[in-house]
């Protein structure tokens, strides 16, 4: 989010989903699309079908990768120094796009004259890939007309996902790839809905519609309109709620559809701070870990029993319709907050959430046209839909960027927070597998997903399982500075020697109590890509 | 015995009506969202019934429900088990089935009523009055015509309907069906000549108006000869996402699992549910190994059921060509490329 509002103004995909198959050259990155975003995986293909050609940046060697034209299998946290590399070759082989970086951009200078100083065999040499791929990839993505970039949550969790988001829009930027249709840069989204969240400011700094705290305009606009005074400070982070901040003053809180409990990383801390609070409420579908801490549980609802909207990756306002009604004691989200805040002696009065979307049309300008009655039909609508007689946009940037110009910011390689060493010489990413979403919340209540995956493995390389003397299905010990779990070892070539994959979704091996605090000090995302570790069989 | 009717358009209504009135209907309606879908129907009132449009999935599900409860158990104090069956088939008239549906029920009919009688299905099926519609315009993706299971039918059907503009020419083709005409005889002419030559006009024309030509003959007979290069599976399977989809919608999947659920402590049922042999699940041992390597060989044995070893062993491929898949797979590694991909290797 905070990388692309940096550069261009505007942090969400640029283009429409089903652009991409429009595009010449797709670019995926720290994505497993197949596995996360079948239906932009869909496009790809069909983008293929076409002629387009696709080039995959990831560690791993998923499926999109072994498919794709070109896989760069960088090392993880490489991104910037790669495109770097990219980036100077493409302007030495005079591959820029001059009259785009004239006319629509800012700070080019900057970002030439760090090129220039680098020094490509170097570059290269840090992402482990070699100077003919990445040379081949950059001549290939600079000469499309049309090329579409993808990343997904492989660039963002690190402690410099920003500046690797930045380094993404520098390089579309540099070859004109942006503000038209089939050419852009875009972010999937890791989350049902997490779209919608943060367009709702379920942000620190921001109230719907990314409108500023720190802007008095703002706050006096939604001060009038909520008739009650608002802090001029932006709120707290993530990380600065559930690792506890310094200061420690923070004495309850109210969790919705959350379970930091297995979602946060370095989970003692997590443990600790929810366990210091006078007061913890959560609302979610069933007893998670989290809201098994808590004094108070609300029951919430199923997407199945409520009326709402989902906003998904590109900017499109669905509406979401009740099937059937709610079961037992559960309540629609809305209620739950309504009630709470009623009984707190601030009464709200919202017959439906049709009449809360009239209150977010009229205090959110890029949602200002959004209303229920029309989204009844049609595929819903996307933002920036400013009035009732706005189509929506499919694209962004059109004309020019929302900042105005499109900022160039040159970005240095910057090391993971965490380095190898002899007491732990693995380095584990983690991310998801296909059949279970998040902590498993849902997903893990299906015996279908999960027959296709109901335990924690670790991808282990078959050259580390032979060095290591394990073998596939083995129990192993993962264990970091922070601690430890055990899994079972899936002997697979999809990661390469020196590197490990696991995921988040077990309760039983927690694999967030392994992971690292660190995190990107500008977006605050958690570097969970890159954590060492050791593995080590666990004796019968 | 004349076993050819017309059925004025006009009077369709008043016989659903009449019929729905006698016992259960599943007919394809379509529902506020525009999608048309086979919908069990308890009144015709505010009922779209959607005869011009193919359903989104076909009646499968009626006949193999995604999950079905065979039995329900409790357990007794001092350990003892004791099992309830569970009845549920009441008659059933199916309205409006494609003649690619119709073909996938008289396949299910082989898989579950040939040697070992499915007690669950047959009961059903022995409750169930199936009524097709001929198709005189296929759909975008359909070739039936390839896989030899319409547009027309020329037997299989209780009754058939084919829709003449002002009428529907209607065959009897089995005693169910004969038995529903006469107890309703007041609604049917007899059809005339000119009847019967529009009929056959019609599926004539029907024959010639497919969009897609997909050489499905020629993939069986080159996968008989095993004559398929193995990158092939691995190029498929790449592009599989592993979603089940294919399965899921193909009138002719039947594979199912079965497992048992607790309801309470007492108390908990046995269920069967829709399965795919897509899923590494599907063939992985207890010990963790699985015989197929999922990443390369994902869908080969659904391709090879359908289009090789159902040939070997009844005699035709166990795809209908209602071309479902088609829309349905996100991978576009749908049953008509991999035809094409055969055929072009």
């Amino acid at each position: 989010m905070a990388g692309l509002a940096t550069t261009l103004g505007s942090g969400a995909m640029t283009n429409s989903i089903n652009e991409v198959e429009n595009a010449q050259v797709v670019l995926v990155s720290g994505s497993n699309t197949t596995n996360t975003h079948p239906q932009v995986a869909r496009r790809i293909f069909d983008a293929v079908d076409r002629g387009a050609k696709l080039i995959v940046i990831d560690p791993r060697r998923t499926k999109l990768a072994e498919y794709a034209h070109i896989h760069l299998d960088i090392r993880p946290g490489t991104d910037i120094p790669l495109l770097n590399a990219m980036m100077r070759i493409i302007l030495d082989e005079n591959l820029i796009d001059d009259v785009f970086i004239e006319m629509r951009t800012e700070n080019f200078h900057a970002l030439r004259d760090m090129l220039y100083r680098i020094d490509l065999h170097e570059t290269a040499a840090i992402t482990g890939v070699s100077l003919d791929k990445i040379s081949m990839a950059a001549q290939l993505y600079a000469r499309a007309q049309k090329a579409v970039i993808c990343y997904c949550l492989g660039v963002t969790q690190h402690i410099c996902g920003t500046d690797n988001v930045q380094n993404y829009s520098n390089l579309a930027m540099l070859t004109g790839h942006l503000e038209q249709e089939d050419t852009g840069v875009d972010p999937l989204r890791g989350h049902s809905n997490v779209q919608g969240a943060c367009d709702m400011g379920a942000l620190p700094a921001v109230y719907p519609g990314y409108q500023a705290v720190s802007e008095p305009r703002v706050r006096e606009k939604f001060a009038r309109a909520w008739k009650t005074e608002l802090p001029a400070a932006p709120g707290l982070t993530l990380l600065d709620m559930t690792h506890g901040r310094a200061d420690g003053d923070m004495r309850g809180m109210l969790i919705f559809g959350e379970n930091p409990m297995l979602s946060d990383p370095t989970l003692g801390k997590v443990r600790e701070t929810l366990g210091r609070l006078d007061f913890l409420a959560v609302t979610d579908i069933y007893l998670t870990e989290t809201a098994a801490m808590a004094d108070v549980v609300f029951p919430a609802v199923s997407f199945a029993e409520k009326t709402g909207t989902i906003t998904n990756s590109e900017r499109r306002v669905q509406l979401v319709r009740q099937a059937i009604e709610p079961i037992g004691d559960s309540r629609p989200d809305y209620w739950i907050i309504m009630e709470l805040s009623r009984r707190l002696g601030y009464p709200m009065e919202y017959d439906s959430p049709a009449e809360i979307m009239e209150e977010i049309a009229m205090l959110t300008p890029i949602y200002g046209g959004v209303y229920y009655d029309r989204l009844e039909s049609g595929w819903g609508l996307q933002w920036p839909c400013v009035d009732r007689g706005h189509a929506g946009t499919p694209f962004l940037h059109k004309y020019s960027f929302t900042r105005g110009r499109g900022q160039f910011v040159p970005t240095r390689h910057m090391p993971a927070s965490e380095k190898v060493d002899a007491e732990f010489p693995m380095i584990m990413i983690t991310g998801r597998f296909y059949h279970h979403y998040h902590t498993g919340t849902m997903t893990r209540k299906s015996p279908t997903l999960n027959r296709e995956g109901g335990e924690a493995v670790v991808q282990v390389n078959p050259e580390d399982v032979k060095t290591l003397k394990l073998r596939h299905g083995d129990l192993v010990r993962l264990t970091s500075r922070r601690g430890s779990i055990a899994v079972k070892v899936d002997s697979t070539d999809q990661v390469s020697p020196g590197y490990l994959f696991t995921t988040f979704h077990f309760a039983e091996a927690p694999v967030n109590e392994l992971t690292v605090d660190a995190r990107d000090p500008k977006a605050n995302c958690p570097e969970f890509k890159i954590s060492a570790v050791r593995i080590e069989k666990v004796g019968l | 015995m004349n076993d050819k009717y017309i059925l004025k358009k006009d009077h369709l209504r008043p016989l659903l009506r009449r019929l729905s009135k006698q016992c259960r209907m599943v007919l394809p309606v379509k529902n506020k969202q525009g999608d048309t879908l086979f919908t069990e129907v308890s009144s015709l009132e505010d009922c779209n019934i959607d005869l011009d449009s193919q359903a989104l999935a076909s009646p499968k599900q009626f006949l193999l429900p995604q999950v079905e409860t065979i039995f329900t158990y409790s357990v007794a104090r001092d350990g003892g088990y004791s099992f309830t069956s569970v009845d549920s088939a009441e008659p059933t008239i199916y309205f409006g089935l494609r003649s690619c549906d119709l073909s996938a029920i008289l396949y299910m009919d082989v898989i579950f009523l040939q040697k070992v009688k499915d007690p669950y299905y047959l009961q059903k099926r022995q409750n169930s009055i199936l009524v097709s519609f001929g198709c005189p315009e296929p759909f975008d993706n359909c070739f039936c015509n390839a896989t030899k299971s319409g547009p027309f039918l020329e037997f299989g059907f209780d009754l058939q309907f084919t829709d003449l503009g002002d009428r529907y020419f209607v065959e009897i083709g089995r005693v169910k069906g004969e038995e529903l005409v006469n107890l309703h005889r007041h609604f049917f002419t007899a059809a005339s000549k000119d009847d019967i030559k529009d009929q056959y006009q019609a599926s004539l024309e029907a024959r010639g108006q497919f969009k897609r030509q997909v050489h499905v003959d020629q993939a069986i007979k080159r996968l008989a000869a095993d004559d398929v290069p193995e990158s092939i599976w691995n190029d498929l399977s790449l592009r599989c996402q592993d979603c089940g989809g294919c399965a899921y919608i193909c009138p002719t999947c039947t594979c199912f699992t079965i497992r048992d659920q607790p309801i309470s402590a007492e108390k908990g049922e046995r269920v069967r549910a829709w399965d795919a042999c897509t899923f590494a699940g599907f063939t992985a041992m207890a010990g963790g190994h699985n015989p197929v390597d999922h990443r390369a060989h994902a869908i080969r044995k659904r391709f090879l059921h359908k289009l090789l070893f159902d040939v070997q062993k009844h005699g035709r491929p166990s795809c209908v060509g209602c071309g479902r898949c088609v829309n349905m797979c996100f991978g576009g590694v749908d049953i008509i490329r991999f035809v094409d991909m055969v055929c072009e290797t």
